[in-house]
């Protein structure tokens, strides 16, 4: 009895212990009837004992788990083993948390199982936790996929839905900058009449909860909707709606811009809990993520597709070459100016299979350029699959890449069109050139006739009197000295006129400078560079460094100079089976003079012509006048020097001259005589119209 | 005793209205030299002139100037041009408005005296 009396004892001794246990304690019996549940279990339930005995229990837990757990709970009790089950179980004020049944049996001496002990712990925060991290993974995964914005932020607002029990629906709005007005982004579970209510009002300080946070940057709570100022509008709709309590908080952009507004409605009034802020904090980070996104996608896509159209308009097209990694980047305006299509593999063999023939050195030269580093600006013609030639203006710059990496960065431009009407414009202007050319040696002609027939015609207009007044009978000898010395009169008036024109057509004297050379050249290449680049020349240029100066008309100098250029380039306009290459070149020549050599590839001289070449109205060409090279050479010799020509060992012919350098100057101007002017004038066109 | 044809002279230039006139008075016309074609409209030579000498290229009034304002005034005085200058194209052009003759300076005596004689045998 004593024995008896102590076990009572410890019994409600262990009964209190296991009441004070901070878990949620029950035992059943072998069937499952609960026939025991600790103090801790009813107060968190709400529930009383006898409320929760034998099958009373289920009454807590969430509908939708109770099938699933009673299941288990049968498989539990069949197999006789401790187990474990989770479902939600709702707390005295209604809410559902997570909870993990662990249970086990108690067994007699035989092993048969007696009773079942079980221990319920709440495992919400992790269970939320877990809920949230999936949540987290999948959205990551949508705004990195691409998924469309909106599709993105429904699935938020399920997924805040889920893990918050108070939240009876969210919506999440999305702020226009310019219009300060706030868009529906997505709102799965808000009543379609309040939601199309709300979509593109205008945010302000009391602009409802919404409208407010997007105003001031920072979260409003209304805890009850029903007496919140702010809601005057829209309360009727949202209580109509069963909205309650609405709390908005705003979504930041990285630099601290209001995106939008994210809120969550509760059926009744209240303010959120602390899970219920971690999760607004969590979503309003991912929102901000996935508008972010979306909006800099959506520029991208803008830009470039504003890019294309630009390049369409403009006949350009990009291209990247990482030259270390020899990877290729072409726009797909380049792809259309080059006519592949935008899915071929690009390598350099694509350019140059495109490119015309006689280009080919010039566009290697641009590759090596680039391969190099270095910028380059060229036009060379490619010949497409259809046979048509275009010209293409290739425009690159070297720089290098994150990595220090070279990469070749530039631009392509059709300018078919511009350069065939350039050319048409070109041939027109020469045309013109050469009629005004004849026009004005008309006029001049009829002038100089004119002014020199006028006195010739009084000659003999005299003379044929003087002679009828001698041969008359008697002779009229005082009429015929009349008319003998007017014919005299007449003969020193056309005397002066041819004075006259002498002083018309004189030049003025040659200027006397020091001139360097190289320097003289230089000017004259970058005068007739496009020029050349025109006529598709190769111009190599050889100055040497240690050139002394020299001294002499630093004009005249340069006449010669692009006269013996010109002539090189016109040598080479036939020639189509290889490079048109052009050789420049300054070097000391030997007696303190200095040598300036101009090479071509062109059609060459006959060495027995070669004198000839330097006659004046001597021309290989059907448009020259044949001035040129005399005029050169006068000029040369006027600096004591001497222009002669070569024939190259391979195709083509060599000009050269050689001046002595300072200090003796150029000789008076009139060593050129009479034809100096007209020299100068056709050297002036050989300038203005190669 | 015949009177003479009258010749009339339009020249700007000295030395022909000078040289001419001598030479066609040893022809035997008489002459009258102008030194612009409004001088010569403004005289009462027009109605005696048998044939007009004409310059082409004079200041102001020029010699097919002339020519055309004869035409409108009904006056048919046959015209041999003169001129300096060397256009051929001139010639046809002068002669399909009525000239006589256009002779080139310098011109021979014998040029001159053909085509006056023609010239006086259209007046």
């Amino acid at each position: 009895m004593e024995d008896s009396q102590e076990r009572i004892g410890v019994q409600n001794g262990l009964l209190r212990v296991v009441d004070a246990l901070p878990g949620l304690v029950w035992t059943a019996l072998p069937d499952g009837y609960v026939d025991f549940l600790n103090q801790r279990w009813c107060e968190y339930t709400g529930l009383g004992v006898e409320e929760a005995y034998g099958q009373g229990w289920q009454t807590a837990i969430h509908p939708e788990d109770l099938p699933e757990l009673l299941e288990r709970w049968q498989s539990i009790l069949a197999s006789g083993e401790p187990r474990e089950m989770e479902a939600r179980l709702r707390r005295f004020d209604g809410e559902y948390r997570w909870f993990l049944f662990r249970t086990c049996p108690l067994a007699d001496a035989s092993g048969r199982v007696v009773k079942w002990c079980g221990m319920n712990t709440a495992i919400d925060d992790r269970r939320r936790a877990e809920a949230l991290l999936a949540g987290e993974k999948r959205l990551l995964e949508m705004i990195a996929t691409g998924k469309s914005l909106s599709t993105t932020l429904t699935e938020l607002c399920l997924l805040v839905e889920e893990l918050c029990p108070g939240c009876v629906s969210c919506s999440i709005l999305l702020l226009d900058l310019e219009t300060k007005k706030l868009w529906l982004g997505a709102s799965p579970s808000v009543p379609k009449a309040y939601t199309e209510s709300i979509d593109g009002f205008a945010i302000g300080p009391d602009a409802s909860s919404c409208g407010a946070a997007a105003y001031h940057g920072k979260q409003i709570i209304t805890s009850d909707i029903a007496t919140d100022p702010r809601w005057a509008e829209s309360r009727d709709l949202a209580l109509a709606n069963g909205l309650r309590a609405c709390w908005s908080t705003p979504i930041f952009s990285q630099q601290n811009r209001v995106l939008g507004t994210f809120a969550m409605f509760s059926g009744k009034p209240g303010n959120p809990t602390t899970n219920d802020q971690e999760v607004i904090a969590q979503i309003t980070h991912l929102a901000s993520i996935a508008i972010e996104r979306s909006r800099v996608e959506e520029n991208l896509r803008r830009s470039k597709a504003y890019l294309s159209e630009a390049q369409k308009l403009s006949l350009t097209g990009s291209f990247g070459w990482n030259v270390s990694a020899d990877e290729h980047f072409w726009s797909d305006e380049t792809f259309r100016i080059f006519e592949y299509d935008v899915s071929t593999k690009v390598t350099l063999q694509l350019i140059l299979e495109r490119a015309h023939p006689q280009d080919i050195p010039l566009i290697r030269q641009a590759i090596a350029l680039a391969a190099d580093g270095r910028d380059f600006d060229y036009e060379c013609r490619f010949i497409m699959p259809g046979g048509a030639v275009k010209h293409l203006h290739l425009v690159a710059h070297g720089t290098r890449d994150q990595d220090g990496r070279l990469e070749c960065i530039g631009a392509v431009q059709d300018v078919t069109e511009r350069r065939l009407s350039e050319e048409t414009l070109g041939k027109v202007r020469s045309e013109l050139a050469h009629v005004a050319r004849i026009t004005s040696l008309g006029a001049l002609t009829a002038s100089i006739a004119h002014e020199v027939n006028q006195p010739l015609s009084g000659i003999i207009t005299n003379a044929s009197t003087c002679l009828r007044m001698l041969a008359a009978d008697p002779p009229n000898v005082s009429g015929a000295l009349k008319t003998a010395r007017r014919t005299i009169r007449d003969g020193n008036r056309a005397a002066e006129v041819i004075t006259r024109l002498r002083a018309l057509f004189a030049r003025t004297g040659a200027t006397t400078e020091t001139v360097d050379l190289n320097e003289a050249t230089r000017e004259v290449i970058a005068l007739s560079w496009s020029e050349f680049q025109r006529s598709r020349v190769i111009l190599r240029s050889e100055l040497a460094n240690d050139l002394p100066p020299v001294t002499g008309d630093r004009v005249q100098l340069q006449q010669v100079i692009l006269n013996l250029l010109l002539n090189a380039s016109d040598a080479m306009s036939g020639v189509d089976d290889r490079p048109r290459q052009l050789v420049i070149r300054t070097e000391r020549d030997k007696c303190d003079h200095v040598r300036l050599t101009v090479q071509d590839a062109g059609i060459g001289v006959e060495p027995q012509g070669v004198d000839k070449l330097f006659e004046a109205f001597y021309t290989t060409k059907s448009s020259g006048m044949g001035i040129g090279l005399s005029v050169s050479r006068s000029i040369i010799e006027s600096h004591h020097g001497r222009l002669w020509a070569a024939p190259n060992d391979g195709p083509g012919a060599t000009f050269s001259f050689s001046i002595p350098r300072g200090p003796e100057g150029v000789t008076g101007a009139n060593s050129f005589g009479a034809i100096r002017k007209p020299a100068v004038t056709d050297a002036v066109r050989v300038m203005r119209n190669p | 005793m015949v009177i003479p044809s009258l010749v009339s002279v339009v020249d700007d230039d000295e030395s022909v209205r000078e040289s001419l006139p001598d030479l066609l008075k040893e022809f035997g016309f008489a002459v009258q030299a102008f030194s612009s074609a409004k001088e010569f409209l403004a005289s009462d030579c027009i109605g005696q002139t048998r044939c007009l000498v004409l310059d082409i290229a004079m200041p102001g009034m020029s010699g097919p100037d002339l020519q055309r304002e004869l035409t409108l005034r009904r006056q048919e005085i046959p015209i041999v041009f003169i001129t300096a200058q060397g256009d051929e194209t001139v010639r046809p052009r002068v002669l399909e408005q009525g000239a006589v003759e256009c002779l080139f300076k310098p011109f021979s005596e014998t040029a001159l005296l053909d085509a006056l004689n023609t010239a006086l045998r259209v007046s």
